[in-house]
């Protein structure tokens, strides 16, 4: 591609780069690396490096079929092993009893609940980012909208071990399901935990839906792709050296399964663009009501802390604030270990995102004061208690100010065009903003039942190894779903991102249109 | 559950080739605690014809199966390889498959039994120091499994103690001795041998040496007893020392104080028990005496009763109350209760004590001159003078003449005591009599004991027999006990329990329980009651066929007879059911044998002798006898630096009752401290000495509960005469400063697996001294000792709507008043007034249950007017519910249970949670389970601390070293009408009852935990482990293993040093579960909840269905010829115990039948009236949860000449703090309400703001605040 687009030439030039130069990394941060277009006549370019469609395909396929860089299979390793080792201690829990978790009959929800809810939090960013931004047209989610999914199922996934594990007979689990028994018994409506049954159910279907649907051509492209390999080569490489079977074999009998038949003709096109978008009208509500239904479990409760009505919009603002927190921690580190990933990952898309995070962090930043207000406003002696001798002073004030420090202070930085820019600032916050989102629920939960209404059950929690093992655990699950995410599965949809270059527009010029350039 | 049950080859599931090392190990305990000592030790015939056991034997006795005294590990693989073989072949043919017998109730079922129901037999708890309880004993099937207070008795009046609840466990104790243990000398080259042995090689070996002392007229026989009085036990002892005249008898009990006894023998010329009669009491001053607890006194459980009946107010115009005033060193549960409390060290109680005998003797004209010359002088404070002063003004106050009374505490001198027996008789007090205390009890054991241990290391005794006693452990110098006593040939301890005197005896003899034997006690106030057994003893030898062989396990009186010689014709020796009958029969005047069986069924039915009950003498106080005793009280305080120490006694007493795990697990009163026994001490004497608790500060004593994971107190040194013991040191508010409490009994060393290990023994730092040590020395080491407490928060943080209390001048002032009172915030929207209590506190008030929809809950009882046509209306039988039509509970259809629970009178005793733990089978957790806070308790005492409590002051301002009230709070699940827990369980485990109980489904429970979180009352408890299902403390599977790595840390605790390993984190499948015998206390009616599962109280509601099932059969109809239950008919566990009857349960719609009792005759029941009292009101009602449980509101009743709390007096003419009054109306502007509610935590709003939000449902509210929200 020899000419380029005319928004493209102005976002070189505007980056400081010379046309038709191709920009060399690491780009550095006062320049950004060319999708800072900040000029309002220009669009920024959401794919750097004036990609063609092909190149789309080679790197997203290339994920997915080359081999990784030599971090991935360690970094695979570890993950596993501490996923592994979260296992055996959620085994050593079932056997011996919810007693090897530091809870008291004060504080009966501790890091279970706590775990739940921050892994639920962050799985709602995929889906805010899938559907929402999907209807709101925001085209830059198409980098991080696959991600992100992934993401969410994982973070589902880890999430709904919690309430799975958390209970004292595990075994009794299918309980809380309304399955027609013999005794006639069914679950109580009316318990918010139930609710959360089928809320988190819901939205790990639907998330489950979305994502797979989305995947669909990409998996169809990496069939394709690896059948045409073979008939060219069939004597590719093998699985393994003795064995004859050749690795894109099997590839294009597993993506070709998993592509259900796909075959790129219009007419799936189009049935796989209403169902996309049926989808996300779908799980647009979702993203609203599962955080507001797990925030019920307190809300609906008569203890100060947690009977809060401000808690469903606040919970939903947390749970966008941590997914997006997260969705940052994954994709910087995915952009720096795939260095070809940032053609399609900008800057641009790190800014937006720490905008989210700026906005979300002062609308969690807003709930905590309004706590505060309403414990004061209420003259309700218990809640002003709670707020401002237990949370702000009580003996697990660190925790909360470290809440406050992480959620509401630090996201402050993204006042600054150049904290939002800078990549290692980004992380940083993410990381903090991830940490404060686990706070948020643990302060939330534990400080609000250590000192409940009568000071004489008044008891500490102590978190013990087998809470931390499930917890770290549960982050080795994660990990190790996203690594195999990112080493199988197609990382980016592709042919949305292609959709988003400036080829795909008809106004392009190289396409073999001229009425781009004879329209002006 | 008989031992036929038990074929060998089955029994052992263990090893039946070649045992592994760690089933060998498990097999070692379970040898001992086995029922029937099955394989090994059914006879040592069986065993001796076995040639296996020849290599082994020596006599007839099987070698080195004592592992648990001295044996090794290498001994016993040896025979219990052999005794597997043995067992296996033995027992061939049934190996194939389990052969298990059942015994129907078949041919001839035995009379009166229904399988399934409970049969209650009265018998006698002898307690220490001469204690008695009459009890009832519930069985089934034959095996006891709750002890009640038997309702004839006069001590108990059906209530009990917390000894009397325990005492049930310790018949099922794991760790009690199951056969006699033989130390054989001349085995093990001469090193000596423990080994098994049966009753008849004891009664063989006995017939051949006891004959011996015939000739020496008993010289060189010492038999040790615990005190108590038993007229069987009165009578062998009169006929040994008969026919012994030369041996020595000690009636040893070492927590006893002996000065009370010495006081009244100076006073009357003889011992004598005192018979208060505090029910007509107006004016109490107790001097450091713990009257009110049954633990601490034989008669205690009187003394709660009646002096409960003097607290409890109702009617404002002609409130009547007692008035208490205590003096006293530490903290007891009658300080607790006081009016108005002094701290002070014993000798300025003494001090105390002489002023204020000289202030009132010359004044009452006693003629005591020679007393008041006699009596030392003492330089008290202004403060403390005023409060004698004060207080002796009102003991002479002429309106309550007669009526008042001052009662002195054991550790005081004699000669206090014998003074204050003159200003008792100055007084002319009609509220004492005396009874003839016996010389055993008056004796001075401790010196008897030091006597004794001296001569016996001289060597003038070669046999001492132990019974009941075990001074291996406590004796004053028990060292030297325990090493001459395992020296002797004719060393021998009859104990049901395990103990370090029995680990040193020759003879190692398993007696039989109270609950396995017969024999007799004698009240202090003369009653005789029979013990009569309740079960077959539980370790009896057994033959072949399952059946007891041989001699059984002897009672006390059963060895003490059989050493005495006395026989039966054929030469066998009597049993105590003989023994018993034949003391009985010239007590009972019977003149025939006929004659007699009537009167003696009669007795074992009631578990008394109708008539004994004596009332007491006056005897007439000799004033020189008095003087004389006066002139030998001292004065001498403790040197500056070194403390006064009080030895008082706890639960354990002197340790006999330390392997009871209830009685471990029972918060302890005033600090909530469990499996241990600190030092306490005052905060501020423990910063003087740097004592305090790890992270603990002396303006914030309790934050060590917050700052540590296991709080932890620091272990001290405490020397006193050349005696050292080290006990960690707790702070206890209240306690006077310069004074440590020290708590016997615990420190045990082999006393079974509950106790060994747990606490410290303190005992050797007495001696032989008296109860109060002065001056001992106190130096701190670098050691800290955790320390489990149930109760972590000692401040109400000014929630003074939880805990309500005023003081009886508010009570008159206001009471009458507000119940007429309509409350002007509620009116047009509830109808109904407030009552006085429901009007105090913040927070205070049950909102309207406004709601959008047409709830069903709102028909609740609480909802009606007791005036409405409609509120007796009960609707025909016939409410059913099913799946089809069901509807939500409709709380106007009787019976709808209730209870109430009485502050006023609530002592804080604990019977209520030991009584709930029996009777519904919960679990002791293991102190690091409770250091966590998952006791299982379901009834707690929730106490608290206040300073000026009308000042509504925050925790910061509270002066805890000397706190102005004690308060206790009886909390267990309060049955909420609309109960927050039901609504979000999300499997519908706790669902509501048409009878008004929360029910808890044990099967349907999955244990989310969300109830318990959604409980403001935090009363659920949850099963974290599988706390029930196994031995607590037992082995298991990797045990050895553990300890291989990391000795310090393996073995098991839970209870005993902080670092061993908490026995629940095994998993329960490597972890030996209870033993048949442990599971026989079970209640069968109320499930053995397993792990991962909620419980909470259940009002009892097996005893509730129990009772209308009866109810039911009987045809019992109330007058609208409704099936009824009479009020009275059930009670729940706690109720039934609580010895100042503050716990009522009932019907609260039962307004309508008329009952006649001790009262005279009411109407409706019990529990209808408390609710409706004035003092009622809910506990959170706030949150519109509509507890069925109410309490009652604390009405102390202080002398204003001695309240000198500004805030206290200005809250006589405003209760209802500022703003409170909605009737007055005019507190609501006062200045309070101007600060920062806020930040400034003193909680001026109230409800203010409360009423602003209903404000907004009614313009009305908003108007009736007026002013105030301007």
């Amino acid at each position: 591609m020899s000419t380029l687009h005319p928004d493209e030439a102005s976002a070189r030039r505007l980056a400081g780069l010379p046309t038709g130069e191709l920009p060399t990394y690491p780009v550095a941060p006062g320049t950004g690396d060319g999708s800072l277009v900040d000029d309002p006549a220009v669009r920024a370019p959401l794919v750097l490096n004036n990609r063609s469609f092909h190149d789309i395909t080679e790197i997203v396929c290339g994920y997915a079929e080359k081999p990784p860089g030599r971090w991935w299979l360690p970094t695979f390793m570890m993950a596993f092993t501490i996923a592994q080792l979260g296992g055996l201690f959620i085994g050593y829990l079932v056997i011996t009893g919810i007693g090897t978790w530091g809870m008291n009959n004060a504080v009966d929800w501790a890091w279970d609940i706590t775990n739940f809810v921050f892994w639920i939090g962050i799985g709602h960013a995929g889906t805010l980012i899938s559907a929402i931004l999907c209807l709101l047209k925001q085209k830059w989610r198409t980098a991080v909208n696959r991600s992100a999914e992934a993401m969410t199922i994982f973070a589902v996934i880890c999430a709904a071990t919690f309430p799975g594990i958390h209970i004292g007979r595990q075994w009794m689990a299918w309980f809380l399901f309304p399955i027609p028994n013999s005794n006639a018994i069914w679950p109580n409506f009316k318990s918010p935990l139930l609710w959360d049954v089928f809320a988190v159910s819901t939205y790990g279907t639907v998330s489950a839906l979305f994502w797979y649907m989305g995947m669909i051509p990409d998996f169809a492209t990496l069939r394709d792709r690896a059948d045409l390999r073979l008939r060219r080569n069939p004597e590719g490489p093998r699985v393994l050296p003795f064995l004859p079977i050749r690795t894109d074999a099997i590839r294009a009998y597993v993506y070709g399964f998993l592509a259900l038949g796909w075959r790129f003709s219009s007419r799936h096109w189009i049935r796989y663009e209403k169902a996309y978008l049926i989808l996300a009208g779908i799980s647009t509500p979702l993203v609203l009501s599962v955080h507001s239904i797990v925030s019920f479990d307190f809300a609906t409760s008569v203890m100060p802390g947690w009977h809060t009505t401000i808690f469903p919009p606040y919970f939903v603002a947390g749970a966008i604030f941590g997914g997006f927190a997260m969705v940052l921690l994954l994709l910087i580190p995915s952009r720096e270990l795939f260095p070809n990933m940032k053609d399609l990952i900008t800057l641009r898309h790190i800014e937006n995102m720490a905008k989210i995070l700026l906005a979300t962090g002062m609308m969690v930043g807003f709930a905590y004061g309004m706590e505060f207000f309403i414990a004061w406003y209420s003259a309700n002696q218990y809640e002003a208690y709670l707020f401002a001798n237990v949370r702000a002073r009580g003996p697990y004030a660190w925790a909360y100010w470290t809440m406050i420090f992480c959620n509401v202070v630090s996201p402050q930085v993204f006042w600054f065009r150049w904290a939002r820019q800078t990549v290692p600032v980004v992380f940083v916050v993410s990381f903090l903003v991830t940490i404060g989102m686990w706070f948020e629920r643990f302060v939330i939960i534990v400080t609000s039942l250590h000192r409940a209404f009568l000071p004489g059950e008044w008891h500490m929690f102590w978190p013990t190894a087998v809470d931390i093992g499930i917890f770290v655990g549960s982050c080795g699950v994660f990990l190790t779903l996203f690594l195999l995410f990112l080493r199988f599965l197609p990382v980016f949809a592709m042919a949305e991102v292609k959709a988003v270059l400036p080829q795909a527009s008809p106004h392009h010029h190289g396409n073999g249109h001229d009425h781009g350039k004879a329209g002006h | 559950m008989s031992k036929a049950d038990q074929c060998p080859s089955t029994v052992h599931e263990g090893p039946k080739h070649k045992p592994s090392k760690q089933e060998l190990s498990r097999e070692r305990r379970s040898l001992l605690s086995s029922v029937s000592g099955k394989v090994a030790w059914r006879s040592s015939d069986e065993i001796a014809d076995t040639p296996q056991f020849r290599d082994f034997l020596e006599r007839e006795f099987p070698a080195g199966i004592t592992e648990l005294f001295t044996g090794s590990r290498r001994t016993f693989m040896k025979v219990m390889g052999a005794s597997v073989a043995l067992a296996g072949a033995a027992t061939l043919p049934g190996c194939r498959r389990p052969d298990h017998k059942i015994l129907p109730y078949s041919a001839t079922p035995p009379e009166d039994i229904i399988p399934g129901k409970p049969l209650f037999y009265a018998t006698t708890l002898p307690l220490p120091r001469g204690g008695v309880e009459g009890v009832l004993v519930e069985t089934h099937e034959g095996r006891p499994t709750k002890i009640e207070g038997n309702p004839l008795h006069p001590i108990n009046r059906g209530k009990s103690s917390v000894l009397a609840q325990a005492s049930v466990l310790s018949l099922y104790d794991p760790d009690r001795l199951k056969a006699p243990v033989y130390f054989n000398r001349k085995r093990n080259n001469g090193a000596g041998e423990r080994v098994l042995a049966t009753w008849d090689d004891f009664v063989t070996w006995g017939k051949d040496y006891f004959p011996k002392f015939d000739k020496s007229q008993g010289a060189g026989l010492a038999i040790i007893v615990d005190k108590k009085s038993s007229p069987t036990r009165d009578a062998i002892k009169a006929s040994l020392l008969k026919k012994w005249p030369k041996a020595t008898w000690v009636a040893y009990d070492s927590t006893e104080s002996v000065h009370a006894a010495a006081g009244s023998k100076a006073a009357f010329g003889a011992p004598m028990h005192d018979l208060i009669d505090f029910s007509k009491a107006k004016v109490v001053l107790s001097l450091d005496r713990n009257f009110l607890d049954a633990n601490a006194e034989p008669r205690g459980l009187v003394h709660a009763r009646d002096f409960a009946s003097t607290r409890r107010v109702e009617d404002p115009t002609t409130a009547d109350m007692s008035r208490l005033y205590v003096i006293e060193s530490g903290l007891s549960l009658t300080g607790g209760q006081a009016d108005h409390r002094l701290r002070a060290a014993p000798s300025k109680v003494v001090a105390l004590a002489c002023e204020l005998a000289k202030f009132m003797l010359p004044k009452l004209g006693a003629g005591a001159d020679a007393v008041v010359a006699a009596l030392p002088s003492a330089t008290i404070s202004d403060s403390e003078r005023k409060f004698i002063e004060e207080c002796a003004k009102d003991l002479m106050d002429g309106a309550k003449k007669g009526a008042t009374i001052v009662v002195a505490g054991e550790h005081l001198p004699a000669g206090v005591h014998a003074a204050v027996h003159a200003i008792n008789q100055a007084l002319a007090t009609t509220l004492v009599k005396f009874a003839t205390m016996s010389d055993e009890l008056a004796s001075d054991s401790r010196a008897a004991m030091a006597t004794l241990t001296a001569d016996l290391k001289a060597g003038k005794y070669d046999t001492v027999i132990c019974v009941g006693t075990n001074p291996a452990y406590d004796a004053p110098d028990a060292k030297a006990f325990a090493d001459a006593f395992a020296k002797l040939e004719g060393s021998i301890a009859l104990s049901v329990g395990q103990s370090e005197t029995t680990a040193a005896a020759t003879w190692a003899l398993n007696g039989t329980h109270y609950l396995e034997s017969w024999g007799d006690a004698l009240a202090v106030d003369g009653t005789i009651s029979p013990i009569q057994p309740m079960i077959a003893p539980l370790y009896a030898a057994i033959d072949a066929a399952g059946n007891p062989t041989g001699q059984a396990p002897m009672s006390d009186i059963e060895l003490l007879a059989f050493i005495a010689g006395d026989r039966r014709a054929d030469g066998t020796a009597r049993d105590g059911f003989e023994l018993v009958r034949a003391t009985w029969k010239s007590k009972l005047n019977a003149k025939s044998d006929a004659d007699f069986e009537k009167p003696w069924k009669r007795a074992l039915h009631d578990g008394l002798v109708a008539g004994t009950t004596g009332t007491g003498a006056t005897p007439k106080v000799n004033l020189a006898g008095v003087a004389a005793a006066a002139k030998d009280i001292k004065l001498d305080a403790a040197p500056a630096g070194q403390l006064e120490a009080v030895v008082r006694a706890g639960w354990m007493h002197d340790g006999r009752f330390a392997n009871i795990t209830w009685l471990q697990e029972l918060p302890q009163f005033g600090t909530s401290v469990t499996w241990d026994n600190p030092a306490l001490l005052s905060p501020k004497t423990a910063a003087d000495l740097g004592l305090l608790p790890a992270s603990a500060t002396l303006e914030e004593p309790n934050t060590m509960y917050t700052k540590e994971k296991y709080p932890a107190g620091r272990v001290a040194e405490f020397e006193f005469a050349g005696r050292k013991v080290t006990c960690a040191c707790w702070i206890l508010p209240g306690v006077a400063d310069g004074v440590v409490i020290l708590t016997p009994g615990y420190g045990r060393t082999n006393g079974g697996l509950a106790c060994d290990g747990v606490g410290f023994d303190i005992g050797s730092l007495r001696g032989d001294a008296s109860s109060v040590l002065s001056g001992v020395k106190v130096t701190a080491t670098a050691d800290y000792h955790a320390i489990a407490s149930t109760q972590n928060h000692w401040s109400l943080e000014g929630r003074t709507a939880i805990v309500r209390a005023v003081d009886l001048q508010t009570y008159t002032k206001f009471a009458g008043e507000a119940m007429k009172d309509n409350d002007e915030i509620y009116a047009g929207i509830a109808a109904g007034s407030l009552n006085f209590a429901e009007k105090l506190g913040e927070l205070s008030h049950t909102p309207p249950n406004v709601s959008s929809y047409d709830n069903p809950y709102n028909r609740s009882a609480a909802d009606l007017n007791p005036n409405d046509p409609n509120y007796n209306k009960i609707p025909a039988r016939g409410h059913k519910l099913n799946s089809k039509t069901a509807q939500p509970p409709n709380f106007a259809i009787g019976p709808q249970w209730g209870m109430t629970i009485d502050l006023s009178t609530c002592t804080g005793c604990g019977a209520c949670t030991i009584a709930c733990q029996a009777e519904n089978n919960i679990p002791v957790v293991g102190k690091k389970e409770v250091a966590k806070g998952r006791e299982l308790h379901w009834i707690r005492v929730d106490r608290y601390f206040a300073g000026d409590y009308y000042n509504y002051k925050d925790s910061a301002s509270i002066n805890y070293n000397e706190p102005e009230y004690i308060f206790h709070q009886p909390v267990a699940c309060v049955h909420c009408e609309n109960a927050p827990c039901e609504v979000v369980c999300p499997v519908n485990a706790t669902v509501h009852g048409n009878e008004g109980h929360n029910y808890m489904v044990y099967n349907r429970c999955i244990g989310t935990r969300y109830c318990a979180n959604n409980c403001p009352y935090k009363v659920r408890r949850y099963n974290f482990f599988e706390y029930g299902l196994h031995k607590f403390n037992g082995d298991y599977v990797g045990k050895d293993l553990i300890e291989s790595i990391a000795p310090d840390r393996g073995g098991i605790s839970g209870s005993g040093t902080h670092n061993k390993i908490n026995p629940n984190l095994i998993p329960p499948r490597l972890r030996e579960k209870l033993d048949e015998i442990e599971r026989m206390q079970k209640n069968p009616d109320v499930t053995v909840r397993m792990r991962g599962v909620m419980e909470k109280c259940s009002y009892c509601i097996q005893r509730t269905n129990a009772a209308k099932i009866e109810t039911r059969l009987q045809d019992l109809k109330s007058p609208l010829g409704t099936s009824w239950v009479p009020d009275g008919f059930v009670q729940s566990a706690c109720q039934q115990a609580c010895p100042s009857d503050a716990i009522i349960f009932g019907d609260i719609l039962d307004t309508t039948h008329e009952y006649k009792d001790a009262d005279g005759t009411r109407k409706g029941s019990r529990v209808h009236a408390a609710r409706l009292s004035r003092r009622s009101y809910l506990l959170l009602g706030y949150l519109n949860t509509r507890p069925r449980t109410s309490h009652l509101l604390k009405v102390s009743n202080p002398n204003p000449a001695l309240v000198t709390n500004e805030h206290r007096r200005a809250a006589w003419d405003h209760p209802f703090h500022d703003g409170g009054s909605h009737g007055g109306g005019d507190g609501h502007g006062n200045g309070g309400n101007k600060e920062h509610a806020f930040f400034d935590e003193r909680r001026k709003r109230e409800d203010k703001g409360y009423a602003l939000s209903l404000g907004v449902l009614s313009s009305k509210a908003a108007s009736a605040i007026g002013g105030g929200l301007a």
